[in-house]
């Protein structure tokens, strides 16, 4: 009977669901006056209730019962002891067949604690079956359950029991067996995580006895793997597997012949596989290989003895030479899983060895062997990049021999460097030097350097080209390392000044293969400057004492000989640039005072001297004259030097105005009337942008100034030449960007202006084109080069000109020509703005859009491709616009792919690109009707005369003849109209 | 798919991507400025062996977890243009392999999507690689029997198995 203590409190919780019910059964139980029999015996009828809702609170009173019984009184209690099989067996009972999902996640947690807990030694087989027989979980929730019972919680709770008790052991493998030989991929995985779980609960014993059956199932999904995913957790279980039988053992196993059962077995078995290294089974047989390496230290010392041996033997079998490539591969997979085995105990204790360190010898000779021939390099490469990654293997007197090897290989190779192995070189070399940068300074240095020629080669010779780019690539991978890059910018830079300034004038007139030359040597300073700065490298800042004035004073020098030389040029001028703005960002602002100071001195005054003045000599007095109208096309691209080193500078250091009025004015100017290249101006532009930026507050009168006056002369005056307006526009645009970047309310001011041209032919595209680059992001105006930027200033700035944009070309009173200029407006500020800045304004943008695919500009068009691209649907509204108008897209974007009507290659590529977007945003009965349209013409494509084109083609053609139900219909058309 | 392995245990290749000699020609004198043809949109570049090796090389064989590429049953120089005319020669990877019909079949379907119509494509077995090569080659060109094939839907199905990586070319993603 059960006691009426029990049933008061049972009755009470049922109709108040208070916890003081659930204190007081669990005190009373505590203090044995009833028993958890009399309280399972008091919630009987709830417990075996047909109704979901009382099982459900029966199942909740016991399990909260049980949550808070203290786990001593759950076991040691005596009466439940006594009643404890009754007990059991009564919760098997009412437990057995339940189905609903928020029960069974509660039974299960009660289980649980009673195969943790009691004493179930009768019941073993009941218990296992009210659990086992739930796996493998296959519910789905449904959509939009309120209850938010996953699968994967389900599948969690079921582990639980299942890994609950050793005592299910012998009866779970079978189980598996069953549900590994017939289950779905699914359920595969289900039961390889569940094993891996139970394995190690159900004990060595049991591992050891099923370990043949068991491998027996892993290997079948190892070797004949139905998919990636059960492959990698058929080796986690795996492991799992050796580890239970042979952790515990770990102490006792003193030699390799205590090693017995499974893992020498497996070793054997895999290693036979292993004869023929070529095959497609060897590679599965290294995975279980590689598996055993990761498990106990014993294991994978017994592995690599036999495995690591048995390949270098075959390796150098003179009847396996042509599978040596194979074979490098297979150790280099051991060796990767050797190093990542050492890993986690390399920082616990100082005494790990290596585990390949008795085979470091063989393998170091394998590898030699292995790099001389063509065919075995990669792989050797590989298989040495697992070795030199690896902690406490080699010596450093290894680490020399190992690069000196691969130098060779380096040097071995003719320029047709096409099976990739450099950059396989390389990753060695940089792997190296990480460590012991002492060899491949003193090695890999001088033998690259020596190879570069002093002067270029000539124009045709465009092997002897690639073998110095091939050069210079890996110096610039290389010389990361901050001794290392001190190297490159002496050796360069001596290279650099010999090329362009030559002792004895070039015998012949060609000097584009010079100066590209020297170009090719700068971009590879620059180049590895930029990796540095990226990884945050200290030494950098040096560099304005060093490399910095020498590159002002070599092209200073160039520019006032008056002779078109080599450092004249543009390009060369402007990598340069890029070296000081790099190096520059990295000096803080004392070490930028002096170097800031006489950059302005020299474009006020023209005095050179002080920090410019080096190597090479200039004549007392010398002056440049960069902004008369006099001066040569090289002293003006000199400026781009100066601009450089101070659009990076602290603001402190900056002169500002008003003071610097005068200069600005004059510069600005200079920038639209006696300018001969873009990068003259732009330079210009870059330095009045950034001071304009981080002196905002007192620039005032300069601002009013340009709107005042510079706008009416320069811009709004019909005037002057439409280049020079067009100019002067690029320049507007500069300002405005300074203001823009920093939420400056003055911008408003600035760019209402261009809208006033919109309707002038002669520049209203240009205006409107201004508007997308106003708010498109660049290089200058960047944290980086310690500009004045606030966050999101591109969404305000968007906000405040879209809804005027969108009005204006939608306005049929203004001309189209003016309307015309709102859209080209449009569609330059989209183009230039994250997707976020405008999303909300799409619908009304849709339309804007697809009439901008007529403008007759082919860029904008792609741009507006483009824009489409990043704005077909990802969300519900954006996907049934474009169904919208989707006849009307599909149509537009088929005429902008045909070669023979549209002659640009980006255009008809953008248009492609969209046509195989369209049918992962658009349901497929949308689209049908234009199926077979879309196919016919898509065919024609399939001829374009551009290769890049036709790939696009054949991949859209794919995705449209699998829009759903209509494949075989397709299949057939094609038979039809080909044949 | 049929339960019998014809070749259980496969020699697999490495691969690697394709350079064009041509491409290597028109190198530019600069070295950020490698690709002087982008700047002369009108100079056409025909489809070579190398472009229709893309197209196949990536069609995954229907017994192995392998590309074509990677077992090589198919290379760039087993391919021929010539006008109008494509010849792609494929090699099973053994002479018994009842894979043959459906691998030349993948291959027609593929090339049937990806070139324009004015190409007649023959696909043959490598002479001496197989040793039923001349019914499989009667098979694979005869318009009739590969319109029938495909008729079948669980034929079909399998080729679009074989197809469904192809787009790879021989890139692993």
């Amino acid at each position: 009977m059960a006691s009426p203590s029990a049933e008061r409190l049972v009755e009470t919780w049922m109709a108040s669901a208070r916890d003081e019910e659930i204190e007081e059964t669990v005190s009373e139980i505590s203090n044995d006056r009833i028993t958890l029999l009399n309280v399972v015996k008091a919630l009987g009828e709830y417990l075996t209730s047909e109704e979901d809702q009382l099982r459900t609170k029966g199942v909740e009173f016991l399990s909260l019962v049980l949550g808070r019984c203290p786990p001593e009184k759950l076991s040691r209690q005596s009466a439940l002891k006594a009643m404890g099989k009754a007990f059991v067996g009564g919760y098997i009972f009412l437990a057995e067949g339940e189905k609903d999902p928020r029960n069974l996640l509660i039974a299960l947690a009660i289980a649980r604690v009673i195969l943790i807990e009691f004493d179930i030694s009768d019941h073993v087989e009941s218990l296992f079956n009210i659990t086992y027989c739930y796996f493998p979980i296959t519910f789905r929730p449904p959509p939009n359950d309120p209850y938010g019972i996953t699968t994967e919680d389900l599948q969690e709770a079921l582990r639980g029991c299942l890994s609950a008790s050793p005592l299910f052991g012998p009866l779970a493998v079978p189980i598996w067996s069953e549900k590994l030989t017939a289950g779905s991929p699914a359920t595969k995985q289900d039961t390889l995580e569940t094993m891996s779980l139970c394995l190690p609960v159900y004990g060595a014993g049991l591992a050891r006895v099923s370990a043949r059956k068991l491998w027996n199932l892993l290997k079948l999904e190892i070797f004949q793997p139905t998919d990636p995913l059960t492959e990698e957790e058929a080796l986690k279980t795996t492991r799992v597997l050796v580890e239970t039988i042979y952790a515990h053992e770990e102490a006792a196993i003193e030699s390799e012949d205590d090693i017995q059962g499974l893992a020498r077995d497996v070793c054997e078995e895999c290693i036979n596989i292993l004869r023929e290294p070529e095959k497609n089974q060897a590679r599965s047989a290294i995975k279980v290989l590689c598996t055993f390496v990761t498990t106990t230290p014993s294991v994978s010392r017994f592995t690599l003895s036999h495995a690591v041996p048995h390949l270098v033997k075959l390796f150098l079998d003179p009847g396996e030479v042509s599978n040596r490539a194979p074979i490098l591969l297979l150790l280099a997979d051991l060796a990767n899983s050797a190093r990542d085995s050492m890993t986690k105990e390399v920082n616990k204790t100082k005494h790990t060895v290596a585990p390949m360190m008795p085979y470091k010898d063989e393998v170091l000779g394998v590898v030699s062997a292995g790099l001389k021939s063509p065919a075995s390099r990669i792989p050797a490469l590989s298989l040495l990049r697992g070795i030199v990654w690896t902690k406490r293997l080699l010596t450093d007197q290894e680490l020399g021999y190992i690069v000196h090897s691969v130098n060779e290989v380096f040097q071995s190779e003719e320029v047709e460097n096409d099976d990739f192995s450099d950059s396989a070189v390389l990753e060695v070399l940089t792997a190296v030097s990480k460590t012991a940068p002492r060899h491949v300074q003193e090695q890999t240095l001088p033998m690259l350097f020596n190879s570069l020629p002093d002067r270029a080669p000539p124009r045709n010779a465009s092997s002897e080209r690639m073998k110095f780019w091939r050069i210079l690539l890996a110096l610039k991978a290389l010389c990361v390392h901050p001794e290392l890059f001190e190297t490159l910018v002496i050796r360069l830079t001596t290279k650099i000044d010999l090329i362009c300034l030559p002792t004895s004038p070039p015998a012949i007139d060609d000097l584009e293969p010079d100066a590209a030359y020297a170009h090719s040597l700068l971009k590879t300073i620059a180049d590895a400057l930029t990796a540095k700065v990226d990884a945050g490298h200290h030494d950098v800042a040096k560099y304005i004492e060093r490399l910095v004035p020498s590159l002002y004073n070599l092209f200073i020098f160039a520019a006032l000989q008056d002779l078109p030389g080599i450092a004249t040029g543009h390009r060369l001028v402007r990598e340069a640039a890029d070296i000081i703005t790099s190096v520059t960002q990295c000096v803080p602002a004392r070490r930028q005072r002096d170097f800031v100071a006489g950059t302005f001195k020299i474009l006020s005054t023209g005095e050179v001297g002080g920090i410019f003045e080096g190597f090479q000599k200039l004549p007392p007095g010398t002056s440049l004259s960069l902004f008369n109208e006099s001066a040569s096309s090289f002293q003006k691209n000199l400026l781009a030097l100066f601009s450089a080193g101070v659009v990076t500078a602290h603001k402190e250091v900056l002169p500002s105005p008003p003071a610097i009025n005068d200069f600005l004015d004059q510069l600005l100017v200079w920038s639209i009337t006696r300018t001969d290249h873009y990068l003259q101006r732009e330079s210009a532009w870059h330095l009045i942008s950034s001071l304009v930026n981080k002196h905002a507050e007192t620039a005032n009168q300069f601002l009013d100034d340009k709107l005042n006056n510079f706008w009416q002369q320069f811009i709004a005056n019909p005037a002057i030449s439409s280049e020079q307006r067009r100019l002067a526009i690029e320049a507007w645009v500069w300002i405005s960007k300074a203001l823009v970047v920093r939420k400056d309310p003055f911008v408003a001011r600035f760019t209402d202006k261009l809208f006033e041209v919109f309707g002038d032919d002669a520049i209203s595209w240009d205006a409107a084109k201004a508007l997308g680059n106003v708010a498109s992001a660049d290089q200058i105006l960047t944290k980086r080069n310690r500009a004045v930027v606030k966050i999101l200033h591109t969404q305000k700035f968007v906000n405040s000109i879209l809804p005027r944009l969108i009005l204006g070309a939608q306005d049929s009173t203004k001309s189209p020509h003016e309307q015309t200029a709102y859209l080209v407006a449009l569609t330059s500020m989209i183009k230039a703005t994250p997707r976020a800045a405008y999303a909300h304004e799409m619908p009304a943008l849709m339309p804007l859009l697809l009439r901008g695919l007529d403008l007759p500009d082919f860029d904008i068009r792609a741009d507006v491709i483009d824009t489409l691209l990043t704005a077909a649907g990802d969300d519900i509204s954006e996907k049934s616009l474009v169904s919208e108008h989707a006849s009307t897209l599909v149509t537009n974007m088929l005429k902008n792919s045909m070669w023979d009507e549209m002659p640009s290659v980006r255009v008809r590529t953008a248009a492609l690109e969209y046509l195989s977007v369209l049918p992962s945003v658009v349901r497929y009965d949308v689209l049908h009707p234009m199926k077979a349209t879309v196919l016919r013409e898509l065919a024609k494509v399939l001829d374009d005369p551009k290769r890049s084109v036709r790939k696009e083609a054949v991949d859209t053609r794919l995705v449209s003849s699998q829009v759903k139900r209509f494949r075989r219909l397709t299949v057939h058309s094609f038979f039809s109209t080909i044949w | 798919m049929p339960s019998e392995i014809f070749n259980p245990n496969p020699t697999i290749f490495s691969t690697k991507p394709t350079v064009r000699k041509s491409d290597f020609s028109k190198q530019s004198l600069w070295i950020d400025e490698k690709t002087q043809w982008n700047d002369n949109p009108d100079e056409p570049e025909p489809i070579d062996q190398d472009e229709i090796f893309d197209l196949i090389r990536s069609i995954d064989d229907p017994e192995h977890p392998n590309t074509l590429e990677e077992l090589r049953v198919v290379s760039a120089p087993q391919i021929n243009i010539k006008g109008n005319n494509i010849l792609v020669e494929f090699t099973p990877t053994i002479p018994h392999c009842g894979m043959s019909t459906l691998i030349g079949l993948s291959i027609r379907v593929r090339l049937l999507r990806s070139l324009p119509d004015r190409f007649k494509i023959d696909i043959l077995l490598k002479p001496g690689s197989h040793q039923s090569e001349h019914a499989v080659n009667k098979q694979l060109n005869d318009k009739e029997r590969v319109g029938a094939a495909l008729e079948n839907p669980a034929l079909l199905e399998t080729v679009e198995q074989c197809l469904a990586g192809a787009g790879r070319r021989g890139h692993s993603e």
